[in-house]
């Protein structure tokens, strides 16, 4: 029944439009909530036996075959919380209804296609639900209308067409191979087809990968996207959009299909970590608060890919888990950034300064997610980049593990600076009548920031029960 | 049972001190005993621990986890010994801290982290594991750079940030090392390792990365500069990071992993003896120049670290024993010193010590305490501090290294010139300040507890180095 994931959510949004007044416009919020609930109990109680098998009439009307396994059940995770906590801001942050509603159909599309993208079993549905994700996202992007905002859209539009045709490229040579779209049969045809056009169709399918999940050098649409778009928007894009539409593809298509063969290995190491290392740096020099969480953004995605680099069931494990983790701390992050900009109208960190006198809780819980990007434990992060270190260790790549641990250094130099300029010292001028943002927000944060602690409390738990079995994706 | 002491001893602290915050807002005073009493926990369950342990007895809790990552307590008698003296000090600063910390802003932050760096330092001590040891390493990393930046003045921060990220810098390429040794040895479980590397050598380069980690958190050259200036923080954090604590993280790991558990090969007994005789003696150069109190004292820690890593390098037994005893002796001392000048900073209002003298008029006690942990540090008898250094002393002349016992021979005459520097041009002399008075009851007490415990270590040394023979015994499998 795995369909009914994606069903449900668009028999809510036709429900949800449906010309019955203005009962549903008010309703939205709440009617968006259990949309998302409803999602989330569907993945969660995939396995039990009451919804396998009962229906088939319902799966049979889609000509895709949708599949949830143990890389799918993390993304859905990733995908309810960050649908969840960016809904629970949009609430506060959104001026009236009418924005709110339209935010609420957006979002639901959006997560209609990113759960698409996680349950597809062949190239061109993917391709599909990329496209979805990726329209709804233009719009949220450009969502206040304003110079900014449509600069970034614009931006992301641009060079996601360039994806696209990248893309539509590689899918077309993959059926000139194989002759099929579903990731079995190419990945099988791939041993036998000619040499040449299979490298060239891998390769240009990865670099359309890369600028949907923002890997330097096709990072150019990110920050300013961030940037500009919504503070909910942000949360979205940076919290799960870019994970699912770029880096799980990445993940899943390399295993299934093009298998981790020693050029595309490379080439996920290297762009790894000079994604790492430019996120870094880029992070360092900049004022504003949004931005520089964005530049740190394409830093962590840089350890994901480069875990998945691997190619081992460690390293796609460390990976995964870091995707989720990055997930979890970055709108914890973004979060708590809009709570600020809120409140001061700016996001100009040099005229911020000491917050946590006014702001507690928004401090404190930043603090938690800062401290888990630069992996000091017992935080989550910590594990996950712990997991991929090893995975290097083991596969012999001393060179690009050293990166990644000074590359650690640098992460905790640029948060230091955030929480010099932002919260740690003594207030700033003109600051007196800051107030904590409404209990809606401080509750996300607090539900991220313990999440985040949770998960690195109880990490082997999650390795057992999570994790290890993700090596699955892995056996041919 | 004594699995629960264990257990009590490190979880106590660390979970305890996030209640602390909460009962903080209804009651000062309730906040604060529950600080002392959650500490004081810690210091009781490392004394309940002593009558097995001595009895040559190791406790153990282990659990089995994923990838080696085994959830694994270990007591034996360095471990005890370690808990014993950072808890004991532990206490001490905290009950100073009830007067000193009351008219601050953030009291409830300060409990909160002082007990989580208490609470993750006995987790430290009595780990098994290589990745519980990074894990509370880096709590201590945390923790200690709230204190540091405690007052929030922009220089504060700025400094707090640069402890947090040398250590931190350090740690990581110890984190490198540590995986280095995983990967050779396939677990990250002590006695696993311990058992794997009898029969194989050790990476050098594995050492060398741990070494980053060790030097940067004990502040030896050329990763001390952020411990002076880590001065900038409450007197009582400065005792605690730099006396009692902090800096003896880096010793003990030192001993836990090259002593107990990877044998070194012999090139490092003489590598890591020159590194501490140059961070000794530079350290002490720089502390007879300083005017800033705090800061002579933080270079002064500087250089007797060099005296603990010395003790440890030689790896003979008596070099070792001093080691040991030198961590005793040197955490009461120097945490003696630094709450003197703590009650000294916070009655003139100033570090400068060209601008005080004379205060042993208005002070008594506070000048006779500081004056008796100098005396300790200095190592003259028969103050506790005698003993270790001599044995120190001793274990490296008899090992043959007489050059470099010959070089830590001017570090200790350094030291006494320093020290009695400080103290002339505090206490002595005419009286540049008016208005001065002695500080609280419950500081003076806790300094007099300090300077009469280095004094009796000395006298009663019988009881710590029976402790410390049988402890080198164990540790060095004799």
């Amino acid at each position: 029944m795995p369909s009914l994931i994606i069903l449900v959510p668009l028999l809510g949004l036709i429900i949800l439009n449906m010309p019955i007044g203005n009962f549903m416009r008010r309703g939205a919020f709440w009617f968006a909530i259990a949309l998302f609930s409803a999602q989330v109990l569907l993945a969660v109680f995939h396995h039990s036996l009451a919804w396998t098998g009962k229906l088939p009439p319902v799966d049979a009307l889609f000509k895709v075959g949708f599949t949830i396994d143990h890389l799918t059940f993390i993304m859905f995770i990733c995908i309810g919380l960050v649908s969840f906590s960016s809904l629970l801001v949009a609430r506060h942050a959104m001026g009236d209804e009418g924005e709110l509603f339209k935010f609420i159909n957006l979002l639901i599309i959006a997560s209609v296609g990113m759960s698409g993208i996680v349950m597809v079993k062949d190239i061109f549905s993917l391709y599909i639900f990329l496209e979805i994700t990726s329209i709804a996202s233009f719009i949220l992007i450009a969502f206040r209308k304003d110079v900014y905002g449509l600069e970034g859209a614009f931006k992301y539009l641009v060079l996601s067409a360039v994806a696209t045709i990248l893309m539509l490229t590689s899918i077309a040579l993959f059926i000139l191979v194989s002759g099929d779209t579903s990731f079995s049969t190419i990945g099988a045809s791939l041993q036998s087809g000619n040499r040449v056009i299979v490298m060239l169709a891998i390769g240009i399918f990865i670099c359309g990968l890369f600028i949907k999940g923002g890997v330097v050098p096709f990072h150019g649409w990110l920050p300013d996207a961030y940037m500009s778009a919504p503070a909910p928007v942000s949360i979205l894009l940076a919290g799960i959009i870019t994970k699912a539409a770029g880096i799980y593809t990445l993940i899943r298509i390399t295993s299934a299909v093009f298998g981790f063969i020693e050029p595309v290995k490379a080439i996920l190491m290297l762009a790894g970590t000079v994604s790492i290392l430019f996120g870094a740096f880029a992070a360092l020099g900049q004022n504003d608060f949004k931005r520089m969480l964005a530049y740190s953004s394409i830093s962590q995605i840089g350890y994901i890919v480069l875990g998945a680099g691997t190619g081992t069931a460690l390293g796609i494990a460390g990976a995964v888990f870091h995707l989720f983790n990055h997930s979890v701390f970055k709108s914890l992050l973004f979060v708590n950034a809009s709570a600020v900009e809120k409140e001061l109208k700016t996001n100009d960190m040099n005229r911020m300064g000491g917050l946590s006198y006014r702001m507690p809780i928004t401090s404190a819980t930043s603090m938690v997610g800062f401290l888990s990007t630069c992996g000091i434990p017992p935080l989550s992060g910590f594990w996950s980049k712990l997991l991929i270190l090893i995975a290097l260790w083991q596969t012999g790549h001393f060179a690009y593990a050293t990166i990644a641990v000074l590359a650690s250094v640098l992460t905790l130099a640029y948060f230091l600076m955030m929480q010099r300029k932002v919260f740690f010292g003594k207030l700033a001028l003109g600051l007196e009548n800051v107030k904590e943002r409404g209990a809606g927000i401080m509750f996300v944060s607090i539900a991220l920031a313990f999440i985040t602690i949770g998960a690195g409390i109880f990490f082997p738990v999650i390795y057992n029960n999570f994790l290890l079995p993700i090596k699955e994706i892995l056996v041919k | 049972m004594e699995q629960y002491y264990l257990f009590v001893s490190i979880f106590v602290p660390v979970i305890g001190s996030f209640l602390l915050p909460a009962v903080g807002k209804f009651s000062e005073r309730v906040r604060n005993l529950s600080a002392l009493l959650f500490v004081l926990v810690s210091l009781f369950g490392a004394l309940a621990l002593v009558p097995a342990v001595m009895a040559g007895r190791v406790i153990n809790i282990a659990i089995p986890l994923p990838l080696g990552f085994n959830f694994a307590f270990t007591a034996d008698m360095l471990a005890v010994f370690m808990a014993i003296v950072s808890s004991l000090v532990g206490s001490i600063i905290v009950l100073y801290s009830f007067d000193y910390i009351s008219h601050y802003d953030n009291r409830n932050e300060y409990y909160l982290m002082v007990v989580l760096f208490l609470g993750s330092m006995m987790g430290l001590v009595y780990s098994a594991n290589l990745i519980f040891i990074y894990l509370f390493w880096e709590i201590t990393a945390i923790a200690s750079w709230r204190l540091i930046g405690f007052f929030r003045e922009p220089i504060h921060v700025l400094r707090a940030d640069k402890a947090f990220l040398v250590t931190v810098f350090g740690a990581l390429m110890m984190l490198l090392g540590f995986i280095f040794i995983y990967n050779t040895a396939g677990s990250f479980d002590l006695a696993a390792i311990k058992v794997y590397f009898k029969t194989n050598p050790v990476p050098n380069i594995a050492v060398i990365l741990i070494l980053f980690g060790i030097l940067s958190k004990s502040a030896t050259l050329p990763f001390h500069t952020w411990l002076p200036d880590a001065g900038v923080a409450p007197s009582p954090v400065t005792a605690l990071l730099h006396a009692a604590v902090l800096v003896k993280i880096g010793v003990y790991v030192f001993a836990r992993l090259f002593i107990v558990t990877l044998p070194l090969t012999p090139q490092w007994n003489v590598i890591i003896p020159v590194i501490a005789a140059v961070s000794a003696l530079v350290s002490a150069g720089a502390a007879l120049v300083e005017t800033d109190m705090k800061r002579i004292i933080a270079y002064s820690t500087v250089s007797q670290i060099g005296f603990i890593f010395l003790g440890f390098a030689i790896g003979t037994e008596v070099g070792v024993a001093g080691a040991l005893l030198y961590i005793l002796m040197h955490g009461l001392a120097k945490g003696g010193l630094f709450l003197c000048a703590g009650i000294v900073e916070q009655n003139t209002k100033t570090k400068d010590i060209t601008r005080m003298g004379g205060l042993i008029r208005t002070m008594p006690v506070t000048a006779i305490s500081f004056l008796a942990c100098a005396f300790s540090v200095m190592g003259i008898p028969p103050f506790g501090g005698f003993f270790s250094k001599y044995l120190v002393f001793s274990g490296t002349a008899n090992s043959g290294h007489l050059f470099i016992a010959a070089t830590f021979l001017v570090g200790a005459i350094l030291t006494i010139m320093y020290l009695l520097r400080i103290f002339n041009l505090i206490f002595m002399g005419e009286s540049h300040l008016a208005n001065v008075k002695e500080g609280s009851q419950t500081m003076v007490v806790s300094v007099a507890v300090l300077a009469g415990l280095s004094l009796l270590c000395g006298i009663c040394i019988k009881y710590p180095s029976e402790f410390v023979q049988s402890a080198v015994k164990q540790m060095m499998g004799l």
